[in-house]
């Protein structure tokens, strides 16, 4: 029932073909390059602040042309270590684990894996990037805005985010731009949500039931339909704050606040009221980032086990029981904002009822491993290294979903590395495992093995050196958002900071290897066959990579399951799912 | 799909007679929440009450909701109520911070 | 593919069928609404914690407002049963009626604007702002004027859309379908009014 696809013709023209480009393909690696500069940069930001931490006298050179006064002399000033902290965590979160997973690999493959020739709404798809890309032009904009970026983290905590500078720098116009580029990135998620989700009901190839589609066109699917809420929340919160920052109003503003000796204009408002909203978006959001990397993961460890998991319906009800329960547990994160205390309680019980899902997966995929006989690649230690990052990252989980242990742990590196190894590392995994498996399709290049490989075990490694020690920082007591620990309680604590730091700059290192090997295999790796996995999904069944309108004006007709694995009887061991062959396949739950 | 609509949405859409009496009970409603809260005063649950049945019907019958496969409504209404219900959530702080009272 | 399959039959053999059987752009309409819904929502309640947590909320308004509320609302129901004489002339292949509808539409839309933002200027005068007013908390002009500021963009919005699109239509590339849609809309901004005037106007009258 679309009425937009295959409605532009084959695109002419340098500029429509990639620049303003219709095609969800193109787009699809618009996002991708987006996201990619956005990991960088971000990744620099950390660096910055970890070499910050263990050398807090040593200057960075060339820093002062980054902000003359947050880093005068390149020796980073604890307010400017505060702005770095707020961008790396905006880039990283929204314009990376939100776009790379969800919006980059979903609008590349999921219309090929249904069988469509494009998303519903091209042109919408494309006003969503750009939108994107405004959003991201307008948040970087902060660097050079003469008071910096903004101080107040990637939650924008009230009342800090919701006055003016008297709180310190960044909060002019820093955060005024912080506050436009969120809200403009939340009708860009909108528009793209609504087109992923009329995409994957309306355009399904013949044959294509629901229950046909590959995993992480279910991952896409159940991700959109959280998105498409959760950032309605953010969008008026967003308004609000800035309504609050240049309208005079107080929304998320107390009265009597008293900032660098001066009361603050405002009365009737509570920070509480910001915290609610924005956690109503964030922890959604939080699984916006992480159910797109369980699909693609599902889908990739189905391809190198050469077996389906265990079940099917069981993998596509528990992401659906998580998006479900995401909207229940947001208060998780305000059991010490000084929310009632009956609400704690309250929140607490879903959010350990969210484990339930996120076990039944993870069983699930450990299962399926047991006794198969996996075929190592790049993709799928990736794949495997980002079960193991969501199950490190995921048990510290179960201690801060209590509000009587979280009140110790609650603000403390802790926390700093149950989200990074649950959210950050894991997602970022599933992107590299996404890109190991996929790009021989999307370039017609295969990438190199081996220094893939070699870049999973570094980052592997490096990433446990840097984020497990983060556990034991928080269970010392060291608190996060801190730009310095020198003559301090924390003091003892330098040795592992310094290790910590030493990691993070040799595995930031190391994925100049993925950069290299992306690069290189863009031009010169050896041709991408159609089908280099021996794959069974649609992707594998056109060109690589896909010409314009992906199955070259014919109509594929799907037949057979997504995961048709070591199938007895069949011709070879997998059946693809547009193969006319008939076997008797034993039914699976 | 240029130029037809589907027949379940509009074909079978209910005759202008329900129309107008949705039309007139809409309004009714509205009236009678206007006098009532004139003449007793604001009840603020039976003023939403009243606003979710108007709600409820123009969804139903001005956009054709009811006319659709059943599974529209099934899809788009809970979940939406069900978002806009966890808001609910947030009250307990808004007044307690008040007088600063634990509960 | 041949644009033309498409064009003569969308669906048959080729795809699967839609679950819900609506055209995709409906569709997406009907997402955007639960998703605006969502959003309208978060502004109430963010409303209704502020003013709950105040202790001088002020109650300003006279019947006069109150009554002039009941004509807005008048209007606005009036507008959504228009529009439905103009889907339902549409799909009849009354061109012309569809068009004529389309625009009275709008029209009533322009004349809720016009009154709303006559309502909006006196309270100016009396001197209400976004954060001040003669009576009490002076959040209350920041959540009346956001709230309604925001339907108001709804509606002006929407007025915009109508015009647009019966043009657009009377020209003939539009279609029946197209003026469904943005019927749609049109009855979602009526129903957002349906909450205000309880939630802004009920609440905040005199008492
Ligand atoms: C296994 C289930 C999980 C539980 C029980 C859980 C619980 C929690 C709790 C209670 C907090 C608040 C800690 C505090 O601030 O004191 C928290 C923080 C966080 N969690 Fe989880 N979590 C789980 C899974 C996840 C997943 C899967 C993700 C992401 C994909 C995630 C991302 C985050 C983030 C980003 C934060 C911190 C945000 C911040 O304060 O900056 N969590 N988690
Ligand atoms: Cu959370």
């Amino acid at each position: 029932m679309s009425e937009a696809a295959a409605h532009h013709g084959p695109p002419q023209g340098f500029i429509r073909k990639y620049v303003f480009s219709l095609d969800h393909k193109i787009i699809g690696l618009q996002y991708y390059g987006l996201a990619l500069v956005a990991v960088f940069v971000g990744m620099f930001l950390s660096w910055l602040m970890r070499f910050h931490l263990v050398w807090p006298n040593a200057a960075i050179p060339g820093l002062q042309l980054l902000s003359k006064v947050g880093a005068p002399g390149g020796l980073i000033t604890p307010e400017y270590y505060l702005s770095l902290l707020t961008m790396h965590g905006t880039l990283m979160v929204f314009f990376v684990l939100t776009n790379a997973p969800f919006a980059a690999f979903g609008n590349y493959f999921l219309p090929i894996q249904i069988g469509a020739e494009d998303m519903a709404f091209p042109r919408f798809n494309m006003m969503s990037f750009w939108t994107t890309f405004v959003a991201f032009v307008v948040l970087l904009a902060a660097f050079v805005v003469p008071d910096g970026p903004p101080i107040s983290g990637w939650t924008a905590y009230a009342p800090l985010s919701a006055i003016g500078k008297d709180a310190g720098p960044g909060l002019d116009m820093g955060q005024n731009l912080w506050g436009i580029s969120i809200a403009i990135f939340c009708i860009a998620s909108l528009l793209g949500s609504l087109n992923f989700i009329a995409t994957t009901l309306d355009l399904r190839a013949k044959g294509m039931t629901l229950m046909r589609m590959p995993l992480s066109t279910w991952a896409w699917f159940v991700t959109s339909c959280i998105a498409l809420l959760a950032f309605a929340v953010l969008l008026p919160a967003c308004l609000l704050l800035v309504l609050d920052r240049v309208a005079g109003t107080s929304f998320f503003v107390p009265a009597g606040l008293v900032v660098s000796d001066h009361l603050q204009p405002h009365s009737g408002g509570s920070p509480l009221l910001w915290q609610h909203l924005f956690w109503f978006f964030g922890h959604p959001e939080v699984y916006i980032a992480i159910l797109p990397a369980m699909g693609i993961v599902s889908h990739i460890l189905i391809n190198s086990m050469r077996k389906p998991l265990l079940s099917h319906k069981v993998v596509i009800g528990s992401m659906m029981a998580i998006g479900f329960l995401s909207y229940m547990v947001w208060g998780h994160h305000m059991f010490l904002s000084g929310m009632n205390p009956f609400s704690a309680l309250v929140f607490s019980f879903p959010t350990l009822m969210i484990t339930i899902p996120a076990t039944v997966l993870t069983l699930i995929w450990l299962g399926s491993l047991y006794g198969s006989r996996l075929q190592i690649t790049a993709a799928s230690l990736f794949a495997l290294g980002f079960i193991s990052m969501f199950v490190s990252g995921g048990v510290s989980g179960f201690f801060l979903a209590q509000p009587s242990i979280d009140i110790y742990l609650h603000a403390t590196y802790f926390v700093v590395g149950h989200f990074h190894l649950v959210m950050g590392v894991a997602a970022i995994f599933g992107v590299f495992a996404g890109t190991y498996f996929w790009m021989p399709k999307m370039t017609g290049r295969m990438m190199n093995e081996t220094l893939g490989k070699i870049h999973f075990w570094l980052s592997f490694v490096g990433a446990y050196c840097i984020f497990m020690p983060f556990h034991y920082l928080g269970l010392a007591g060291n608190v996060r958002r801190y730009s310095s620990f020198v003559d301090d309680f924390m003091a003892p604590l330098m040795p592992v900071h310094k290790f910590i730091t030493i990691a993070a700059l040799c595995t930031g290192a190391a994925q100049l290897i993925f950069l290299y090997n992306l690069i290189h295999s863009r031009f010169w790796g050896p041709p991408a066959p159609v089908n280099p996995w021996n794959a069974t999904s649609l992707e594998w069944t056109v060109p690589s990579p896909p010409p314009w309108n992906n199955f070259g004006g014919v109509h594929p007709v799907v037949y057979h399951d997504p995961y048709q694995y070591s199938v007895e009887g069949a011709k070879e061991d997998f059946i693809m799912q547009n193969s006319p062959e008939q076997v008797k396949t034993t039914v699976r739950s | 799909m240029n130029t037809t609509t589907t027949p379940n949405a509009s074909g079978k859409s209910n005759g202008m007679a329900t129309t107008y009496v949705v039309y007139v009970t809409i309004l009714a409603i509205a009236v009678y929440q206007v006098c009532f809260a004139m003449m007793a005063g604001p009840q603020p649950m039976l003023m939403l009450a009243l606003a979710i049945l108007q709600a409820s019907i123009a969804v139903m019958y001005f956009m054709h909701l009811a006319a659709e496969r059943q599974v529209l409504a099934l899809a788009l209404i809970p979940y939406t109520i069900f978002v806009l219900f966890m808001m609910n959530m947030i009250w307990s702080d808004s007044v307690r911070l008040l007088h600063m009272r634990p509960h | 593919m041949s644009q033309a399959n498409l064009a003569v039959d969308p669906h048959a053999a080729v795809m699967e069928e839609s679950p819900f059987a609506i055209p995709s752009s409906k569709l997406v309409m009907w997402l955007f609404i639960i998703s605006d819904a969502v959003t309208f929502g978060a502004f109430l309640f963010a409303y209704g914690y502020i003013r709950n947590a105040s202790t001088d909320w002020p109650t300003p308004f006279e019947h006069a407002s109150i009554w002039n509320a009941l004509l807005m609302t008048f209007i606005l129901v009036t507008s959504s049963l228009t529009i439905l004489f103009a889907v339902r002339a549409a799909q009849n292949d009354d061109r012309a009626g569809a068009f004529k509808w389309t625009l009275i539409t709008a029209g009533g839309g322009t004349l809720f604007a016009i009154l709303h933002l006559r309502e909006w200027s006196s309270l100016i005068g009396e001197g209400v702002r976004m954060f001040q007013n003669p009576w009490g908390a002076p959040m209350f002009g920041a959540t009346f004027f956001t709230i309604t500021g925001l339907h108001m963009l709804h509606v002006i919005g929407g007025v915009i859309a109508l015009t647009v699109v019966a043009l657009t239509y009377r020209a003939g590339r539009y279609s029946a379908k197209h003026i469904e849609i943005w019927s749609l809309y049109w009855h979602f901004v009526d129903i957002v009014w349906m909450f205000v005037v309880p939630m802004v106007y009920l609440l905040n009258m005199k008492r």
